[in-house]
């Protein structure tokens, strides 16, 4: 007999191989539970991009729907002085409806069920504001009501702070308003302002009345235009421009508003931008990782199939199919997580936007999503597949038989787009290639460093080995350099995880340090302002009757600039070359005059500000020297309540803000302002709130117009809302940590293929299982110990340099929550280590003998 | 009868570094198609690399393996999986059960693999014919080794194979259990028509084919009919 058969060589076609796909369904059915890594990588990845892409798409237009809304009109002109005859000449020209408002800080009274007395906004309205926008009052009709008399209206933190009610009333410098009612929401306010500076509303009518605007007096004023066309407004901005620009004041449109909130949302879409990058990135690492294993597992499997006649190709096409599918599920499942979280970040974030966030679901991110996700499933996924299609079939009877063979067309390819997803991702997802790039630099430069410290840690460790530590310690200790250690993979993604986290802990320890240093330092926790030449004797005495120390009694002159470096005002406007910023020189400064320094002031050009032969020698603070782009003698002229003074820059002062207000920008010697128009701020300690309390509403009886600020207060406020903040940036980093934490379970089963048959040989001649588990948890404690120590090293960097160049804080790491993350980063590790590896500790030695047999 | 395996010369060696082990040297033989031999000899002799290169699961370093005609070393791997299920059929030491089928589904993946349509009476007769109807929808897990290689057997029988391999068919059950496999083994193989290459320690199991090959140091030392025969 002869056998003559003909090969057959056509190719299997995937989507015609009916049996491939009824493999991949029998396979999966009993093998859900090892894909749970992949799926899991792959739902996280996911759903931090949809949340994060949908709540940006849904905070965008929100910002397009509700701008009008949030401006309560169609142009604003914003001043800190009352409007010039001429600007207000062409205000009267305006066609349309128009409306005035007035908002000075002062002291207010609250004569309620709980008195007290506080710094508030006093936001004085005149006309029909808001035109657009809703005002929402309790009761309804409030608003009405408080235009017809002396009656104000309170924001609704502060009337429930105080137990207002409508019977109640509020005194306001030297007058009594009675209390018409609550104000929920107002275009313009609310969010994280109403927090820091919470308003009472009154008619304009009464603003002068209460004798809170008197000289010196801060008040800013703001013109509302409610215009008919698009066309007239555009007529009505290039009518004010001029004199706007002119006088330093400023305008805004709706557009503006639009462009405005989207810039001040910039930062908090590139923080989202860069946590969805990295936990998608983590996920990608996962379903690399995950597959892997899963390969690894199915080896034999496939060793099987390959002796009774299974191609490479299909295979391949078995788990290809398998992890597709999965991809899809697993896309989908990510965008309804995604778009889960996505519902619950606007309570999260609702005292940071004043928007009111209408929630839809944002199909494009979706599609995205889930096309996204598809897409790293075949990426991510094809390169460890590849290694299926050359698995020999006679590793059915040799276990340890090497690979058919190892380079690959398709293996080359898919490395290419694999080092090219991240730039391209981040480059789609930032809008830009420089700012992907960036990220993909940064990405790179993370990942290197990381690589190289893992690298120099095994080469440590072997250089410097313990020879005399006991079996057990050297052991797990020698499996960090060992061939087919995990601890480049594990230092990687560890120490990736314990940079974010490490990184986010110390900016915001800087910059709440910064502020708590600020206020157990400072010689003064409340600050007196607004003080009239003639009260000041008053208030010193009021102050030391209620033995407390009078710190400083500051003079404080207000003037305008007349001419930089021997150039008018006008002249530095039309220079198209200049780059001196308009409000700089449009500004109303508040200068003191002094012959020293202070605690917080150092010299860092020229000398203390002085009279040297009848020339006048003011000092500057360092950063309005920048602005103003000037140097130590140059000539400027100030304008003093209509007075020209000519002044020489004799110095420059480095100043640190927070610290013993109140910090001027320009200092002037003694003799040249004492018989200038001035007003007097006076500083002093306030240990105890029973003190503070008595002292604040005797200042209010006597002094009405002088206002005050309880830097204690301030400080609780700010402490308050870090925490809110940092907690929005931990709830979103654990996207990343959550990811992070799937790849570290998929590195630590990666590594127990790898221990299996070393453990069970040592079992094998007499280790006890103790022993095994000393090992095992001392070797994830060592990975763990060292992945955090280098991540937090590297986190120590980034912090001090996000510290010092983006918040400009002083670098203050918290060491305790440093340690406490490097500590829970190796528990965390050891938990994972040993989860996934007790199934191997307590498998029979023998089981596994026979098999490598 | 014509050779269904032809053995001429083969050779296989490994090179690591500049050392180089020879496993197989220059084994010649034929099988006739219908026979049935053994492959025997100590740890190391060779018998295994020899299965796999008779069974294209490997290629050698010289000479050649002629199986139902074809020479094995002119195709790729994938070429060799066509002529593995088409014409061979393979008994494992370890069972090589497919752990997430179950027994019925374990014994069909030849026919499925070769477009067959019909294929399940055909299964479920053979899994009768070992004893083992009851145990169809049965993952392997939840079959002692006895039964893991019964099913093993339908699978090597069910693409009626020219040529069936058998690596230590019975090294990993108990005597009794050994003995019952043995003999399921034989009758099927007989009343099939299928060749055997079986390769094993045993030589009690040796004895039950016709032929004895005996590999030492990787050369074949003796080529005899074996007691049964003669």
């Amino acid at each position: 007999m002869e056998y003559i058969i003909k090969i057959k060589k056509e190719k299997r076609n995937l989507f015609k191989d009916k049996w491939v796909w009824k493999m991949a369904y029998r396979d999966a059915r009993k093998n859900f539970s090892r894909l749970f890594l992949f799926i899991s990588s792959i739902i996280i990845g996911i759903a931090a991009l949809v949340s994060i892409n949908s709540f940006n798409i849904n905070l965008q237009r929100s910002i397009n729907e509700q701008a009008k809304d949030l401006l309560g009109a169609d142009l604003v002109v914003n001043a800190n002085t009352r409007f010039e005859e001429d600007l207000q000449t062409i205000f009267d020209s305006i066609p349309g409806q128009q409306a005035t408002e007035a908002t000075t800080a002062s002291m207010a009274m609250f004569m309620t069920s709980t008195p007290g007395t506080r710094l508030i906004r006093i936001v004085a309205l005149e006309g029909d504001f808001p035109f657009y926008g809703d005002l929402v009052t309790s009761p309804e009709g409030a608003y009405e009501v408080m235009k017809t008399g002396p009656y104000a209206m309170v924001d609704e933190n502060l009337a429930s702070h105080y137990d207002v009610s409508s019977e109640d009333s509020i005194r306001l410098g030297n007058m009594v308003f009675k209390v018409a009612g609550e104000v929920s929401k107002i275009p313009g306010g609310g969010g994280i302002q109403a927090t820091f500076t919470p308003s009472v509303y009154i008619s304009m009518d009464y603003l002068d009345s209460t004798g809170l605007v008197q000289f010196g007096s801060r008040v800013s004023y703001k013109q509302y235009f409610k215009i008919d066309s698009e066309e007239a407004v555009e007529t009505a901005v290039s009518q004010v421009k001029p004199l706007v620009k002119k006088y330093g004041h400023s305008s805004e449109t709706v557009e503006d508003r639009k462009n405005n909130l989207g810039e001040g949302f910039e930062n908090l879409y590139r923080f989202f931008n860069l946590l969805a990058f990295v936990a998608l990135i983590l996920g990608c690492i996962g379903v690399a990782s995950s597959v892997h294993i899963y390969v690894r597992e199915k080896r034999e499997m496939v060793a099987v199939m390959r002796c009774i006649g299974t191609s490479g190709w299909q295979a391949f096409n078995i788990f290809f199919v398998q992890t597709v599918i999965l991809g899809i599920i697993g896309s989908i499942l990510g965008v309804l997580l995604g778009l889960g979280i996505q519902f619950a970040l606007p309570p999260l974030l609702k005292e940071f936007i004043p928007l009111d966030l209408d929630l839809q679901i944002a199909w494009s991110a979706v599609l995205e999503a889930i096309i996204l996700g598809l897409m790293i499933s075949l990426l991510f996924s094809v390169l460890p597949l590849v290694a299926v299609r050359f698995v020999p079939p006679l590793s059915v009877l040799r276990t340890n038989y090497e690979p058919l063979r190892t380079f690959s067309k398709v293996r080359v390819l898919v490395i290419v787009l694999i080092i090219l997803f991240p730039l391209a991702f981040a480059t789609y997802q930032s809008g830009s290639f420089m700012v992907g790039g960036a990220f993909f630099g940064a990405l790179l430069l993370a990942f290197g460093c990381l690589a190289l410290v893992a690298n120099l840690l095994m080469k440590a460790v072997k250089k410097f080995f313990p020879r005399n530590w006991s079996f057990i310690w050297r052991q797990s200790l020698a499996n960090l350099f060992r061939p087919n250690n995990q601890t480049l993979v594990l230092v990687v993604v560890i120490g990736l995880g314990a940079f974010l986290i490490a990184t986010l802990n110390i900016v915001q320890n800087s910059l709440l340090n910064q502020v708590e240093f600020v206020g157990r330092e400072n010689q003064s926790n409340t600050i007196l302002f607004d003080i009239q030449p003639q009260q000041k004797e008053g208030v010193i005495r009021l102050t030391r009757d209620n033995d407390l120390p009078v710190q400083q009694v500051v003079p404080i002159i207000t003037c305008r600039l007349s001419q930089v470096a021997g150039k008018t005002i006008s002249e530095i406007q039309n220079d198209t070359t200049d780059a001196i910023p308009n409000w700089a020189i449009t500004r109303e400064y508040r200068v003191t005059y002094r012959d020293t320094l202070t605690a917080s002031e150092t010299m860092q050009q020229g000398a203390v500000q002085h009279i040297s032969n009848d020339s006048i020698y003011v000092t500057i603070s360092s950063g309005m020297q920048e602005n103003l782009e000037v140097d130590v003698g140059d000539s400027i002229i100030f304008d003093i309540q209509g007075v020209p003074v000519t002044t020489y820059i004799g110095g420059v002062r480095d100043v640190e803000w927070p610290k013993d207000p109140p910090n001027f920008i320009f200092v002037f010697p003694t003799g040249v302002l004492e018989e200038a128009p001035q007003i007097f701020v006076l500083t002093t300690r306030i240990d105890e709130k029973v003190e503070a309390n008595s002292y604040q509403r005797e200042l209010v009886s006597l002094f009405p117009n002088v206002s005050l600020i309880d830097l204690r207060l301030v400080l609780a406020t700010i402490d308050e809302f870090f925490d809110k903040v940092s907690f929005i940036i931990q709830f979103m980093a654990l996207f990343s940590i959550i990811t992070g934490l799937v790849v570290l379970a998929g590195a630590v089963i990666n590594s127990k293929y790898l221990r299996l048959k070393e453990n069970v040989l040592l079992r094998t001649i007499g280790a006890v299982k103790k022993q095994i588990w000393g090992m095992t948890i001392l070797e994830y404690g060592y990975l763990g110990f060292f992945a955090a120590f280098t991540g937090i090293s590297l986190s120590v960097i980034s912090g001090w340099a996000l510290s010092i160049y983006f918040f400009e804080v002083v670098f203050l790491p918290d060491i305790m929550s440093l340690l406490l993350i490097w500590g829970g980063v190796m528990v965390l590790t050891i938990l994972v280590g040993w989860f996934n590896t007790r199934d191997v500790i307590s498998r029979s030695p023998l089981e596994v003998l026979r098999k490598e047999g | 009868m014509s050779d269904i395996l032809v053995v001429e010369n083969l050779k296989k060696s490994f090179t690591t570094g500049d050392k180089t082990l020879t496993v197989l040297d220059d084994v010649s033989f034929s099988v006739p198609e219908g026979a049935s031999i053994s492959i025997v000899g100590p740890s190391g002799s060779g018998k295994t690399t020899l299965l796999g290169l008779c069974a294209g699961l490997d290629v050698s370093t010289g000479g050649s393996v002629s199986l139902v005609g074809i020479k094995l070393n002119a195709l790729s791997e994938d070429d060799r999986a066509y002529v593995r299920n088409q014409y061979v059929g393979f008994i494992f030491q370890n069972f090589q059960l497919l752990p997430t089928l179950t027994a019925l589904e374990n014994v069909t993946v030849p026919l499925e693999l070769r477009g067959e349509k019909q294929y399940k009476k055909k299964a479920l007769d053979l899994l009768d014919r070992v004893g083992l109807s009851d145990r169809a929808y049965h993952y392997p897990s939840q079959l002692s080794g006895g039964e893991q290689q019964r099913v093993a057997m339908a699978r090597a029988f069910i693409s009626s194979p020219k040529i069936l391999f058998a690596d230590e068919p019975t090294g990993n059950l108990d005597e009794e259990t050994a003995n019952r496999v043995t003999e399921l083994l034989f009758d099927i193989n007989r009343s099939e028509g299928t060749t055997l290459v079986l390769v094993t320690h045993n030589l009690d199991l040796a004895a039950h084919t016709e032929r004895i090959l005996q590999l030492k140091g990787g050369k074949l030392i003796s080529d005899q009919k074996s007691m049964r025969a003669v």
